[in-house]
């Protein structure tokens, strides 16, 4: 958050107060991420094996050993507006070779679970759920593939629900269940309009 | 001292019934019990309750514990204080004995291990046979582990005083054996913590017994080039010592050998030495069989003749050894031993060694020779983790990632390359080297160890330094976590390698990759005060890996009866107060199998262990606890099922006023209650842990709830 | 085949059926001559999409892929797929689902309401590890079955990221498969099928693709894959073949949005290994449907037949 100095809004934000003060904790968060990710993502001892194995480390500013640094000190505000939360490919590479036996890529999940409490979330992982919603399937099927399954004696459609479509009910209850649908829908909107 | 009564039987069951916990069977086994010293007076039982600071009192309800405590049976005496254990602590117990008359005391606080002898001076002073104290611990089963559960805990702690008042009623008299001590002690592993510490006995005029399972002594110092941070020669500071062992007249070196078996206690250990099949006649064993002026004198000729070559342990494997060898020239002792198992047995090292000497005796079997000793010292020290578990940095994949033993052996002036540091795979002077530390330590994933190997820090200096004094032109980059230079001039060495050029950065290295022309080496790794991550290309890696104890460890630690922690290293019986003593009798542990050490801590700690172990030899006799079993002979049937029982051998059938029953040899008894348990007609009484004592116990844990 | 020795409810997913259709029917005819039926596990949905839904909403996550675990325990079938995220959401949330009755109870309460139960009762597989395994088929078998042998064709492997990794989460019979920094278990499965496998830098990285990254930031995806393909193609191959159709988009799409975006061309045919096991069964490239892939498989094709 930025701490105002009551300057002129331009100055205020050049010279805001970048140091850690102890409202920029949040113990809460720390509690949260360990309950969402399973993991011991307190316990990081800052050794950069992560990042080091990390792909996305090296063509960006996302560093997921600072997101670690961030659980462990409970900086919530700044995890979750980081948009390189976004960066992490879930590759587990990180997770394979940590030493504190950590799964760090499931703490950016966790730190991405919480972000969507707040709305923070990339509209393309939301079209993701709008297309299960209205058809089971994330990356559904269309007429140029459709002719190509006929064409090698494959059904028209796969025997999921596109061939099925009385499971779809179902499948949206669920998603209904956690208002996902919903919550998609109206964030969708906002953005794009 | 309270008057001995000899109605012990009739007393207790009176108590019993006084707090309404008789059962018909439990007076049957009250009735067993013999007629031996013990509270013939009603009970009167002092509780003490410790707070330990905060250990105790943090999370148990000190005031609600002692409340309860005066309601229980027995107890005429109950006090609270913050370190029981000290002076003004002790002295409530003394003066409570006297004034309160009491018959026994209970205190609870730690666990036995800790202050167990300590409360029994206590009792003893205050004018009660010392057996006649119990311990209820109340810190590290309770306190300690139930800290968040205050009520939880107290509930607990007023079982385990129950219990423990319930066993002071019904405590005897007893008196401690003594036995003599054996003026001679046994080292196992003759490395620096061995050689030092049978040194140190010797020179104390205590004949010592050095066992070695390798061919020859020195361990793992003598792998090392240089030393940090004085840089002084490993070789020229060990090899006087070895000398001086080799030449101690009161040093019995055994190499090749091991402990095969050991039985008895402190004061008194029976150790069956196995001396492996080493082919090879000392010049007093040709003595012995007749071979005048013969025996191995080292002259080495049987070596060039050998057509088996195997790679040489001592080196690394970096270097070919024949079936018959020595490990480098300067071995001590100066002696060829042959390798068995690649051994064939076409006999030209007998024809090169010739008819005077006659040294080599390919049909040689193990020896097994039989001594005692009063004390032993443990010195098994350790080996490297096997690094190439962990896959990412590719030792043994990748031929230029090499151990820091390796490193040793690459850049000392005798080992395999005369001292020149080369790269394995094409044998050029590697110029940019990284030293990868933490390599195994410190790693929480089950393949690694958790702890911190403690040294690798230090010697990676070295090895940086090393490179500037032999390789211009060098870099050297050292990937660490902490730099943990905690020793004396240790710091000042870290400056100085700093100064002369090593780059230090601070991140754990990923993974390595290398490519696949060049052999070069790609060390991934995020440099996390620089905050970004890196690809550096290098030409060689050293992995400062992960130590474990050594191999044979476990097996020699069980003979003694010595415990292990979780990570396999030797558990000592205090970890601040008592670091060279174990939880068994009369066996100490020196240098690294304790714990990772470095050079002058091993040092230190076989010193320790020396000193130690040279106390009881000085006494000359030893005080042992008077748990035996003992034989009511007016019910023994003499069957004679317990003497095949018995683990150690203690029991006996004797004929007696004609008859025949079972006699125990005290000094074998360990008190493990074995023949107690079992004897059918109940003729074996456990001093200290007897049938009614424990069925006490029990019914105070079971019934305590309805007092 | 007469009789197959094994069966399972085949778990299809998205992109193998609706943009790689290749993938499914190879799947079912190699499989089948290799004694494994793969019977249709009708009603599934999306896995789902383990990026996407565990970033949204791990719950959520759980729910929609005990769904379709459920359909296989309804047919008291094991369930194999052909796709590493797949195995991701399914094999994961299985196993996470039968050691956490916490996790359970929660799913159980949420399937209440569509009329099912999670009960832990089967086992999920990628058909990469029943090949390997010869418990089910094994190296030698998918050997033997080869009637048009590769011979001669220089193949790189992309393991892919979420059938072995968080390995200390994995369990596999062959323990090999374990191995996440050099594996060969694959490459042994390529040279069954007469090809030759090849070695490249930095072989386990990731594809760039998941955890929506793809979707999220197409050029930092994308470059990710660029610096494979780069790794790759120093090699001279001929092919690069995978276990998972998301890989299989990203390296086969994606190179002509590397083209687009960064302006290189690799022209390198990307196939999955059951393209492969299928050409090398004596399959037709028509009967693959390979005329779907964005990068021609012409080159390779001719190497091979
Ligand atoms: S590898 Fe593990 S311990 Fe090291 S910085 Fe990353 S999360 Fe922390
Ligand atoms: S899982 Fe995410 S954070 Fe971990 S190495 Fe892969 S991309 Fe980086």
């Amino acid at each position: 958050m930025v701490r105002t100095k009551g300057y002129p809004a331009a100055l205020d934000q050049k010279l805001q107060d970048t140091r850690l003060h102890n409202d920029d904790s949040n113990p809460e968060f720390t509690k949260n991420v360990k309950a969402i990710s399973r993991t011991t993502a307190h316990m990081c001892y800052q050794c950069g094996t992560c990042t080091g194995s990390c792909p996305s480390a090296p063509r960006s500013t996302y560093r997921i050993r600072k997101f670690m640094r961030r659980a462990v000190l409970g900086l919530e505000n700044e995890a979750l507006t980081d948009p390189d939360l976004w960066l992490c490919t879930t590759c587990y590479s990180c997770s394979d070779r940590c030493p504190r036996d950590i799964i760090p890529t499931d703490v950016i999940m966790a730190m991405r679970n919480l972000a969507f409490k707040r709305d923070i979330i990339p509209v393309n992982f939301l079209k993701t759920v709008q297309s299960i919603y209205k058809t089971g399937h994330g990356v559904p099927n269309n007429d140029v593939n459709r002719a190509a399954r006929e064409k090698i004696g494959l059904s028209r459609d796969p025997p999921t629900t596109h061939m099925y479509p009385e499971y779809i009910p179902g499948i949206q209850k669920i998603l209904d269940h956690y208002n996902l649908k919903a919550n998609s829908d109206r964030i969708v909107k906002e953005r794009e309009g | 001292m309270v008057e001995k009564k000899k109605t012990t039987t009739k007393k207790t069951e009176t108590k019993k019934k006084d707090t309404k916990k008789v059962a018909p069977v439990k007076q049957e086994i009250k009735k067993q019990a013999p007629v031996k010293t013990g509270p013939s007076e009603k009970p009167r039982i002092g509780v003490f309750i410790c707070h330990c600071g905060t250990n105790i009192a943090g999370s148990i309800d000190i005031k609600d514990l002692e409340a309860y405590a005066k309601t229980i049976p027995n107890v005429a005496h109950t006090d609270n204080y913050q370190y029981v254990c000290s002076t003004p602590g002790q002295k409530k117990i003394t003066d409570a004995i006297r004034d309160q008359k009491l018959t026994g005391t209970v205190v609870a606080a730690c666990s036995p291990r800790l202050h167990e002898p300590t409360f029994r001076t206590a009792t003893k002073e205050g004018g009660l046979n010392q057996f006649r104290f119990e311990m209820a611990n109340i810190r590290e089963q309770n306190a300690w582990v139930h800290m968040h559960d205050k009520e939880g805990a107290t509930d607990k702690a007023k079982d385990t005083i129950r219990i423990a008042v319930a066993k002071a009623s019904l405590l005897e008299d007893l008196t401690p054996k003594t036995v003599p001590v054996e003026k001679a002690a046994m080292v196992v592993g003759a490395g620096i913590a061995g050689m030092q510490a049978a040194l140190d006995l010797a020179a104390a005029g205590i004949k010592t017994y050095l066992i070695e399972s390798a061919p020859s002594i020195g361990g793992r110092m003598s792998q090392l080039d240089k030393t940090f941070p004085t840089l002084d020669c490993s070789q020229c500071i060990l090899t006087p010592k070895m000398v001086d062992v080799g030449r101690d007249s009161n040093i019995e070196l055994y190499t090749y050998s091991e402990v095969d078996a050991v039985e008895g206690y402190i004061g008194n250990f029976d150790v069956t030495i196995r001396k492996k099949a080493r082919g090879v006649l000392t010049m007093a064993e040709a003595e012995a069989r007749g071979i005048i002026g013969g025996g191995c004198n080292g002259c080495g000729d049987c070596d060039p003749v050998c057509p088996v070559v195997k790679p040489n342990v001592f080196e690394m494997g970096m270097k070919p050894r024949k079936a018959i060898y020595i490990n480098h020239p300067q071995v001590v002792p100066l002696l060829y031993t042959i390798d068995f198992d690649s051994c064939v047995k076409c006999g030209l090292c007998v024809t090169a060694c010739g008819p005077e000497r006659k040294a080599i005796d390919l049909e040689a079997k193990d020896e097994f020779i039989k001594v005692k000793v009063g004390t032993a010292i443990l010195a098994t020290g350790f080996e490297l983790f096997p690094i190439e578990k962990k896959t990412e940095w590719g030792y043994k994949k990748f031929e230029n990632v090499i151990t820091g033993l390796e490193f040793e052996r690459l850049i000392c002036a005798s080992g395999p390359t005369s001292g020149h540091l080369v790269r394995p795979s094409d044998g050029e002077t590697p110029k940019r080297i990284a030293f990868l530390l933490c390599a195994g330590s410190r790693d929480n994933t089950g393949v690694g160890k958790p702890y911190c190997s403690r040294f690798c820090c230090m010697y990676s200096l070295k090895h940086a330094h090393q490179i500037y004094e032999k390789i211009p032109g060098a870099q050297t980059y050292i990937f660490y976590m902490d730099i943990r230079s905690f020793g004396k001039a240790y710091e000042e060495f870290y400056y100085r390698i700093q100064d002369e050029g090593t780059k230090f950065v601070r991140g754990r290295v990923a993974n390595i990759l290398e490519d696949p022309k060049s052999k070069n080496l790609h060390v991934y790794a995020d440099d996390t005060l620089l905050d970004r991550p890196m690809d550096l290309e290098v030409d060689l890696v050293v992995l400062a890996s992960a130590v474990q104890p050594s191999e044979d460890t476990n097996r020699t630690r069980k003979l003694f009866g010595v415990s292990c922690s979780m990570d396999g290293w030797l558990l000592e019986a205090h970890p601040k107060l008592n670091p060279c003593g174990t939880t068994t009798a009369g066996v100490f542990l020196a240098g690294v199998c304790q714990g990772p050490k470095d050079i002058p801590d091993t040092v230190a700690s076989a010193e320790g262990a020396a000193s130690a172990a040279s106390i009881p030899i000085h006494k000359g006799e030893v005080e042992l606890e008077p748990y035996f079993a003992t034989c009511i002979e007016e019910k023994c049937a003499g069957c004679g099922m317990c003497v095949n029982l018995c683990p150690y051998s203690a029991l006996a059938l004797v004929d007696k006023d004609g008859r025949t029953v079972m006699e125990v040899t005290e000094a074998k008894c360990k008190g493990c209650g074995t023949c107690g348990g079992f004897c059918p007609g109940g003729a074996i009484w456990m001093n200290h842990f007897a049938t009614p004592q424990i069925v006490a116990q029990i019914d105070a844990f079971l019934l305590g709830g309805e007092q | 085949m007469s009789e197959s020795k094994f069966k399972f409810a085949f778990y299809l997913g998205c992109i193998a059926p609706n943009r790689y259709p290749g993938v499914e029917s190879a799947s079912i005819k190699a499989m089948k001559k290799l004694g494994v039926e793969l019977v249709p596990l009708k009603g599934a949905s999306c896995c789902p999409a383990p990026g996407a839904f565990g970033s949204i909403d791990l719950n959520v996550f759980y729910a929609m892929a005990a769904r379709n675990l459920v359909l296989a325990e309804q047919m008291k079938m094991d369930i194999a797929l052909v796709c590493n995220g797949c195995y991701k959401s399914i094999w994961e949330v299985n196993h996470k689902l039968k050691h956490n009755k916490d996790l359970r109870d929660n799913v159980n309460e949420v399937l209440k309401e569509v009329d099912m139960e999670y009960k832990g009762t089967i086992n999920v597989y990628h058909t990469a590890e029943l090949l390997y395994n010869d418990k089910f088929i094994g190296v030698d078998k998918v050997r033997d079955s080869v009637t048009n042998p590769l011979t001669g064709a220089r193949i790189a492997v992309h393991y892919g990221c979420h059938l072995t990794k968080p390995h200390k989460d994995r369990e596999f019979e062959k323990e090999v498969m374990l191995n996440t920094e050099h594996p060969v278990w694959m490459e042994e499965l390529v040279a069954a099928l007469g090809a030759t496998p090849v070695e490249y830098r930095n072989k386990m990285q990731c594809c760039g693709a998941g955890g929506g990254v793809r979707g999220y930031d197409i050029v930092h995806a994308l470059d990710i894959a660029n610096e494979k393909l780069i790794n790759i193609t120093e090699q001279k191959v001929d092919a690069l073949t995978d276990i998972c159709p998301f890989c299989q988009l990203q390296f086969d799409r994606g190179q002509i949005e590397i083209q687009e975006k960064f302006g290189v061309s690799y022209n390198l045919p990307v196939l999955h290994y059951a393209e492969l096991l299928g050409l090398a069964q004596g399959m037709s490239p028509q009967d693959l449907g390979l005329d779907l892939h964005g990068i021609s498989c012409e080159s390779f094709l001719q190497k091979v037949l």
